[in-house]
């Protein structure tokens, strides 16, 4: 099991929990004091990723950005943006 | 004009009853079956409530909790675990329409308008306290009230606690907040982050001080005139309902 933790400065704290066979994710979980609604496009965008290629990192940062866009998610305390990182760096730790 | 609301009194019940009252009041208030309301509430047994995004095994010390005897349980809307503590807090909800002219499409504004009766019942009490985006009011620089938004349902549920009173080594026995040992000098640091009214006002205060206060504060914030009430049969009926899913470990270990 990988792990990621990230307090995002003047925001929340977003953690990523993930697992990695040949080269893909093979489960993801994200998780953390942020307020995301509809609150279900959390659940959607881990099983989004699960069976993702973790290499190139800019792939899985371009999913997470336009799945958030595209579902018009209303997040508080973080940014698109940072749910990338923090499962980019789970991938690295 | 003031705006009408139904008031719900200080009632104590479990962490999973409470839960399912605020979303049941949520439905009925989406559906047009209920008016505005403003609930006021407390905890028996004492529980940690989880925000909905949280995960158990990161933020709870479950053998410190079974040892306490506290409940655990996870909202319905995000944010951080509280310690809702049987002695020590009053918890409050306000339930809108989410079209309500009150409510702001920004997210912050919203917890700021909904927040300021706390703002207003702390300063009835002489207590000068701000609000701290995105969802914290704050004396001298020290938390005393953290709350959470969700929209659900066609309505908004604004929920969230005042620290009346702090026990340190409850609340970081059970709550996660750091990988090192509950040494004293941790606990220390931790306190200096929260505060309580009792420690401001410097005197023990009883809890229907702090009500008053609070109706006070949510009546001048809000603009509001307060029609006591209760429950209406539907929303019990969807308590009963809720109180299960709530109660349940599908539920509760989701994360």
């Amino acid at each position: 099991m990988k792990k990621f933790e990230y307090k995002v400065p003047g925001g929340k704290l977003l953690r990523a929990k993930l697992e990695i066979g040949n080269g893909r994710i093979t489960s993801l979980q994200l998780s953390g004091d942020f307020f995301m609604e509809p609150e279900t496009d959390l659940e959607e965008l881990e099983t989004r990723l699960t069976g993702f290629k973790v290499e190139p990192a800019v792939y899985i940062e371009q999913t997470v950005l336009s799945f958030f866009t595209s579902h018009k998610t209303m997040i508080a305390g973080a940014s698109p943006k940072d749910f990338a990182y923090v499962i980019n760096q789970a991938v690295k730790a | 004009m003031p705006q009408r609301f139904r008031f719900l009194d200080l009632k104590v019940n479990d962490a999973y009853t409470n839960m399912a009252v605020d979303e049941a009041i949520t439905k009925a208030r989406g559906e047009g079956k209920v008016p505005d309301t403003l609930r006021f509430y407390m905890w028996k047994p004492s529980g940690v409530t989880l925000g909905y995004f949280q995960s158990v095994e990161d933020e709870v010390n479950l053998e410190a909790l079974n040892r306490f005897g506290f409940d655990l349980n996870r909202r319905i809307s995000g944010g951080g675990a509280v310690l809702n503590s049987e002695t020590g807090e009053i918890t409050y909800s306000v339930i809108l329409r989410e079209d309500d002219p009150l409510m702001s499409t920004d997210p912050v504004e919203s917890y700021h308008l909904l927040c300021q009766g706390i703002i207003d019942a702390l300063d009835v009490l002489g207590i000068k306290a701000e609000f701290k985006p995105i969802n914290d009011i704050i004396v001298n620089g020290k938390k005393i009230s953290g709350n959470a938004q969700i929209r659900r349902y066609g309505a908004v549920l604004h929920h969230g606690t005042l620290l009346v009173d702090f026990d340190a080594k409850q609340m970081f026995g059970v709550l996660k907040i750091s990988k090192e040992k509950l040494s004293d000098k941790m606990i220390q640091q931790a306190e200096d982050r929260v505060t309580t009214v009792r420690r401001l006002l410097g005197r023990p205060i009883g809890f229907h001080e702090v009500r008053d206060a609070l109706e006070k504060g949510y009546k001048k914030a809000l603009n509001a005139e307060l029609a006591k009430g209760d429950l209406t049969s539907y929303e019990q009926e969807l308590v009963k309902q809720f109180r299960e899913r709530y109660a349940g470990r599908a539920w509760i270990y989701r994360r």
